[in-house]
């Protein structure tokens, strides 16, 4: 028997949450003592069905379902500019709603039992306990193939400064993140109040005269990321395709898509035209956004060889795309409009 | 016959004159866990948990400060565990409040025995920047956590210091060092037998084989089946087979990645009085990449 979905005597006591009956969130039936009797109808996820919870936690429950994590629209809205009316039907059907919806995240996921990846789950967080946070139970299992690894430095660089420092998921990005602020948000872009590296780093008060002169030439042209990420993330290729995923390191800087004009590290999203060709889809504005896309990584540090050597950028051109780089094979033709011709220094 | 009565006067020479390497330490180069319990107040000592951010928070040992092992050893290129840049180091020194006047106690988890030599190489590193006082936890939290001892989940908050690094010449050594040591230094490796004698490697080491003239000194070897390190006269015993007897023969380890052989290391020049060990940081990723570095079989 699975030891970890034992519930004992303390923590009973301990949590308020048995007050209620098993059966009032997991159904079933409490008054048989066969398994097969006990567990007709059982719900294994309750809180799949907010109902749940909203009895007792009525206004985070209502916020939370508007969420990003909760609806799971920044995934939908991110590809949209690329369909047509009729693809975005079919998309919407055939797409989002079985694939992508998926992964959005219930009560549960991140208070009781770590959410499953790929249909694995590491199982109950802390016994039946609900937990307030637990990153490396829970972010940790769906931001697992790429943010939770480069931020502890176990996908092969260093660790994130931060994690070095003993800080984790919910230090930085704040409880309003995960449950929302009530309103239905299209992109994690449009949402105020994200982590902002100023908001603990303020510009001005750097104690290096370098950094502080380092800082001021390179305000509003390249982003914290552009010169702090320690090195290689994670980039896949191939995801999107019928040849299986390959994930290996790569650093790639590149001007943000989103504004044309600042230096940033660039993540690839893999995704052909025929990408979702057996749902019908033909994306045929495909080329109206580019493969690369603007990237927090989480492998900042104090020194890299940007922030050691101005050569590494403005002679070596280390990391920035070009024509050579670009994905060839079913790439966007908006790749190239991201890419920066860095000049040497004038001395 | 002779001989061996001969080995045996020298191997009990070494144990007796074990306790005064100890006392050029201040600090004992292992420390149990009740030492380390009586110790807690100590404002010298400076507890160092290498474990994960996450394993930390769930429960460590009083007052100690968390560096977490990623800090300490990263991947360069192809290779696993080298060393981070100077300065950077240096930064995580500092900023875990350790000076160089400081004791220093690393605490691992011991769950598995490879889990052993995440403190050990922390504390090689600790060396060879100039840090001389540093001590291993006797079996890690593990052991702390068996015997109940108690925990805090206090996010531990250091005082910072300014650390300079001293480099301690040649306590890490590259692949030139080691191919102009060939036939004149020890070379040791610190695998177990299956991958000495060439018969096993692990998926990221290039091919079979160990670096030519090697002799084997397996890290599996230290350890009781408690996660505890075995007594001095043990040690000693296993050391001297396959190291000999002279302290002052220069001796050069290597494992896999430049980790695991660290707590041989460790161990021969803290608690057994060797003078001249040195870990060979690339090992076999490195050395067995390279088609003409002299391996063998």
């Amino acid at each position: 028997m699975y030891k970890g979905y034992v519930v004992d005597h303390d923590l009973l006591k301990k949590d308020q949450h048995f007050i209620l009956a098993c059966t009032q969130c997991h159904q079933g039936n409490d008054k048989v003592l066969k398994k097969e009797e006990a567990h007709k109808d059982l719900i294994k996820r309750p809180s799949d069905n907010m109902a749940n919870c909203v009895m007792c936690h009525k206004t985070v429950t209502e916020k939370y379902t508007k969420s990003l994590h909760y609806t799971s629209a920044g995934q939908r809205n991110g590809v949209m500019p690329r369909f047509s009316k009729e693809d975005l039907k079919k998309f919407d059907e055939k797409v989002f709603e079985k694939s992508c919806r998926s992964c959005h995240a219930s009560c549960g996921d991140c208070h009781v039992k770590s959410p499953a990846v790929s249909g694995i789950s590491t199982g109950l967080i802390s016994g039946h306990k609900f937990v307030k946070k637990n990153e490396g139970k829970t972010c940790s299992s769906c931001h697992g193939g790429r943010v939770y690894p480069e931020y502890t430095g176990e996908y092969g660089g260093e660790p994130d400064v931060h994690y070095q420092k003993g800080m984790l998921c919910v230090d930085c990005h704040k409880k309003m993140e995960f449950h929302g602020d009530g309103k239905a948000y299209s992109s994690k872009n449009m949402v105020k109040d994200r982590p902002s590296c100023n908001n603990c780093h303020k510009p001005g008060s750097e104690k290096n005269p370098a950094a502080k002169t380092s800082h001021q030439t390179h305000t509003g042209k390249v982003t914290c990321y552009g010169c702090h990420s320690s090195g290689e993330y994670r980039q896949c290729y191939s995801c999107h395709s019928a040849t299986g995923s390959k994930a290996k390191p790569g650093f790639i800087l590149g001007l943000n898509p989103r504004d044309k004009k600042t230096l940033t590290t660039l993540r690839l999203i893999p995704t052909k035209k025929s990408t979702f060709y057996k749902a019908g889809i033909k994306m045929e504005n495909f080329d109206a956004l580019p493969n690369y896309w603007d990237s927090a990584v989480h492998n900042i540090k104090k020194r890299t060889d940007r922030t050691r050597s101005c050569d590494s950028c403005h002679v070596a051109k280390a990391g920035f795309l070009n024509k050579e780089m670009v994905i060839k094979e079913g790439g966007s033709t908006a790749n190239e409009g991201l890419i920066y011709n860095i000049k040497p220094i004038k001395k | 016959m002779r001989n061996v009565k001969w080995l045996k006067s020298v191997i009990v020479a070494i144990i007796l004159l074990l306790p005064l390497t100890a006392l050029a330490r201040g600090i004992d180069p292992l420390v149990s866990t009740d030492w380390l319990q009586k110790n807690l107040g100590n404002a010298k000592v400076v507890i160092v948990d290498v474990r994960k951010v996450e394993d930390y928070k769930a429960g460590h040992i009083p007052g100690a400060v968390n560096v977490f092992y990623g800090s300490w050893a990263i991947k360069k290129g192809d290779l696993l565990n080298e060393l981070p840049p100077i300065d950077d180091l240096a930064d995580v020194i500092g900023s875990a409040g350790i000076g160089k006047d400081s004791l220093v106690v690393i605490v691992g988890k011991t769950d598995k025995v490879p889990d052993q030599f995440d403190m050990t190489r922390v504390a090689w590193t600790l060396k060879y920047l100039g840090v001389p006082n540093v001590a291993i936890l006797n079996g890690g939290q593990n052991q702390w956590v068996k015997e109940n001892k108690p925990l805090s989940q206090d996010m531990v908050k250091a005082k910072a210091k300014s650390f300079k690094a001293s480099i301690t010449d040649k306590l890490y050594v590259d692949k030139a060092y080691v191919l102009d040591k060939l036939g004149k230094a020890t070379i040791i490796d610190t695998r177990a037998p299956a991958f000495y004698e060439g018969k096993e490697k692990l998926a990221f080491v290039p091919k079979l084989g160990r670096i030519k003239g090697a002799v084997n000194l397996p890290v599996g070897q230290l350890y009781t089946p408690e996660g505890l390190y075995k007594d001095k006269a043990a040690l000693a015993a296993l050391a001297g087979k396959a190291a000999g007897n002279d302290l002052n023969k220069e001796l050069l380890l290597y494992c896999d990645t430049g980790k695991t052989c660290t707590s041989w290391a460790f161990i021969m020049t803290e608690m057994l009085g060797y003078k001249d060990v040195k870990v060979y940081d690339g090992s076999s990723m490195e050395w067995l990449a390279d088609p003409s570095a002299p391996a063998e079989p």
